[in-house]
């Protein structure tokens, strides 16, 4: 078994959108533009950036809860299928590359309508083939059986504690429905399991005969753990768990999950767009920005050296508990910008302080620099 | 400092099917002229509701304000009539809700809703007021405000919304404005944006601000004075500083701990996971509060006669109180009551007005309007 948990490769999705609400006229938001992540076994993997950046839509495409349009979300893969398949991959790319500008050439010559005949078999072809290869591991290509029996294995808990909750439900009801679909517990059994999510959660054992609407917001935060762990994952995709709830109790619910995560050997995806909750709970950290990976980095050095402008913006405008700290670095101006039409070049140009004329031209590309950081951006600060 | 508003013995409650809600509890607050107040609270700890109260909006019935005084420039908000009331929202105080999505109306222009403030409150044509109402969004940062008059709230993203809201509120260049968790839905990058705005707005027109949250952080840069509330009362209130240096309160210390601080290293020297100083449990119920002190049963420094009696709101220093018997023995007058019955009800209440009337002397109806 290797150290990697989950990779995710080329991880595209669109939305369709109306371009108003009387036109049959339908655009395209780029809500996922090509995202590549990897986590080892018992890492936390936290991913940040405003709303509308696509963090959250990440997360439900690794559970397919919405289906992506592109990538491959591997799950303890094989270093060398990996390989193999992403080779095929960018051989198709290739080839539907070459198909487009043939296809787009006004007049077509004989050998060129052969060609693209051929092309065309060559990329069903290459797809079946890399798609069969992929299917004992990557959840996107995965058949409906292999993808329920893998699904167990990840979990998400999500933002809104009032609205995730079956109010029809009793909280016994609600955990058990896991481990009762998938067969691992039953009867007695399944109570016993319960109350012990229970406890764990550090909800009293009465709670299970009751209904979501007799709880607080961090106590149904507290349920929707519990209903996450029921069937003992490996991954939970935590998405905004704490930005609906109170200071005081957002750190009960980062406590509880950091205890858990020892406990239950679990690797954490969480997401918010919070810099210094994230950076706490934290491992690693990617910062999103309309649908794009803009930077990459452990948690500590994240902070201490931000490369990202837009990075250094989010650090900017987390509210600090002194009254004494000096706030040189500034939040950044607007709003995100509708993922419906982004800017050209870097999608961050217009909002930074640090473009060059090259910005608006040329999409940058992610790279490594000395510290170990992945940053896709062509004049970064910081040296 | 001149005191703009005063608020003495404040009591709101509420009066459910067989039992009552004291949402808040006797609060004592004033605010100077050009001063900045934080309150800062869990949600349910009544830091709504005070301000709900100040603005008298607060629902009757099921709501009451059962006694207390609301002076504002030494005149008695809960004396005037309903009429009189109207004239002082919206001119001398005004409100920015947290949900800048449900408080603006969906049917109306965003210029039309800038507009009946000023026509209604200082009497202005409907020409003038759109004019002013492109002054004020310019004055809030928004770009193309020509434009943006016309729109609809459903057109802007949250933080311009809220920035709507900004406007509205400083319309009639309000003595005071309430700001209830004007952040709290918005992501942290808005939320900067606003508080910068807030704050540059402050520093033009001279406006007081009460700024509620629920989060220590937002405020630290922004308010001159910190009032901390738990379970309807103020446990602790001090300048700004002495609350985020030397806070007194176990639960203003619990509030501060809360707060992941950024750059601050997740492990421990030995390699164990480092975990918050959270607050255990949560705000007791309203319904039967603990005997003693309110905030006893999630007290990491509990004592026996903590559980006994509850504690007064004393100076500690100049400007600084707590309420709290690890800084102070005195104890609070009136007794804490448990289950509150409906039979026990009108009993209690005439103790409570009883105990008022000893204390404030001549004051006889409080707030009863």
């Amino acid at each position: 078994m290797s150290d990697t948990l989950i990779k995710v490769t080329g991880l595209k999705k669109t939305f369709p959108v109306k371009a108003s609400a009387f036109s049959s006229k339908s655009l395209t938001l780029r809500a996922v533009d090509g995202v590549d992540l990897e986590l080892k076994r018992g890492e936390t993997l936290g991913v940040v950036g405003e709303s509308g950046c696509g963090k959250t839509t990440v997360g439900r495409c690794l559970l397919r809860l919405y289906e992506p349009d592109a990538g491959r979300v591997w799950l303890e893969p094989e270093a060398s299928l990996v390989s193999q398949v992403s080779q095929i991959d960018e051989s198709v790319a290739a080839m539907a590359e070459e198909l487009g500008t043939l296809s787009g050439q006004p007049t077509k010559t004989t050998a060129d309508k052969a060609r693209v005949r051929t092309l065309k078999q060559q990329i069903a072809r290459n797809k079946a083939h890399a798609n069969e290869l992929a299917s004992t591991s990557d959840l996107l290509s995965m058949s409906r059986a292999r993808l329920k029996a893998n699904r167990r294995r990840i979990q998400m808990v999500f933002q809104d504690p009032w609205a995730s909750l079956n109010p029809h439900m009793v909280v016994k009801d609600i955990v058990g429905e896991g481990p009762l679909e998938y067969g691992t517990h039953s009867g007695r059994e399944l109570d016993r399991w319960v109350h012990e999510l229970l406890e764990k959660v550090g909800l009293p054992p009465q709670a299970a005969n009751r209904y979501p609407h007799e709880f607080s917001g961090g106590q149904r935060q507290r349920i929707g753990i519990a209903r996450a762990l029921a069937l003992t994952p490996s991954l939970i995709v935590c998405d905004e768990p704490v930005s609906a709830l109170d200071v005081s109790i957002q750190a009960q619910i980062l406590n509880l999950l950091i205890s858990l995560q020892d406990d239950f050997d679990l690797t954490f995806i969480f997401i918010a767009h919070d810099l210094s909750v994230v950076q706490y709970i934290s491992d690693r950290v990617a910062v999103m920005y309309l649908g794009k990976v803009v930077e990459t980095a452990d948690s500590a050095t994240l902070y201490a050296n931000p490369r990202h402008p837009y990075t250094r913006s989010l650090l900017a405008a987390v509210p600090v508990a002194d009254p004494d700290h000096p706030n040189e670095l500034r939040p950044p101006e607007g709003d995100v910008p509708s993922p419906v039409n982004p800017p050209s070049g870097c999608t961050f140009h217009p909002r930074c302080r640090h473009r060059i004329d090259i910005c608006d031209k040329v999409i940058p590309v992610l790279g490594k620099d000395q510290n170990g950081h992945v940053i896709s951006c062509h004049n970064p600060p910081n040296g | 400092m001149d005191k703009l508003l005063d608020v003495k013995g404040l009591k709101t409650h509420f009066h459910m099917h067989g039992y009552t809600v004291r949402a808040v509890d006797g609060v004592d607050f004033s605010l100077g002229v050009g001063e900045t107040l934080g309150i800062v609270g869990e949600s349910g700890c009544g830091k709504s509701q005070t301000s709900m109260s100040v603005m008298r909006l607060i629902p009757d019935p099921p709501g009451k304000i059962e006694a207390g005084e609301i002076l504002l420039r030494g005149r008695d908000l809960l004396k005037i009539s309903e009429t009189e009331m109207r004239k002082i929202r919206g001119n001398n105080i005004s409100m920015i809700f947290q949900e800048p999505m449900t408080s603006l109306n969906p049917v109306y222009s965003i210029g039309y809703q800038i507009s009946e403030v000023l026509m209604l409150h200082r009497d202005m044509t409907k020409e003038d007021a759109l004019k002013e109402s492109v002054r004020l969004l310019k004055l809030v940062g928004m770009s193309d405000p020509e434009e943006r008059v016309s729109e609809y709230p459903f057109q802007l993203s949250g933080g311009l919304r809220q920035r709507v809201m900004i406007a509205i509120a400083m319309a009639c260049e309000p003595d005071i404005m309430i700001a209830d968790e004007p952040t709290t839905a918005l992501d942290v990058t808005i939320q900067a944006q606003i508080l910068r705005l807030m704050a540059d707005l402050k520093a033009r027109t001279g406006t007081s601000i009460m700024f509620i949250t629920h989060d220590l952080a937002v405020i630290a840069s922004f308010a001159d004075r910190v009032m901390v509330m738990y379970a309807g009362v103020v446990v602790e209130q001090a300048p700004v500083r002495d609350i985020f240096k030397k806070p007194l309160h176990p639960y203003t210390q619990g509030l501060l701990g809360s707060i992941p601080v950024l750059g601050e290293v997740k492990k421990r020297a030995d390699g164990s996971r480092q975990l918050l100083n959270a607050i255990p449990g949560s705000l007791p119920d309203h319904r039967n509060f603990p005997k003693g002190c309110r905030f006893a049963p999630r007290c990491t420094k509990v004592m026996a006669r903590c559980w006994e009696a509850e504690p007064a709101l004393v100076p500690i220093e100049e400007g600084h109180q707590v309420r709290c018997f690890l800084h102070s023995d005195a104890v609070q007058e009136t007794p804490a009551y448990a289950e509150v019955k409906r039979g026990q009800q009108r009993k209690w209440q005439r103790a409570d007005r009883r105990a008022q009337n000893a204390g404030a002397g001549a004051d006889t109806t409080g707030g009863r309007s």
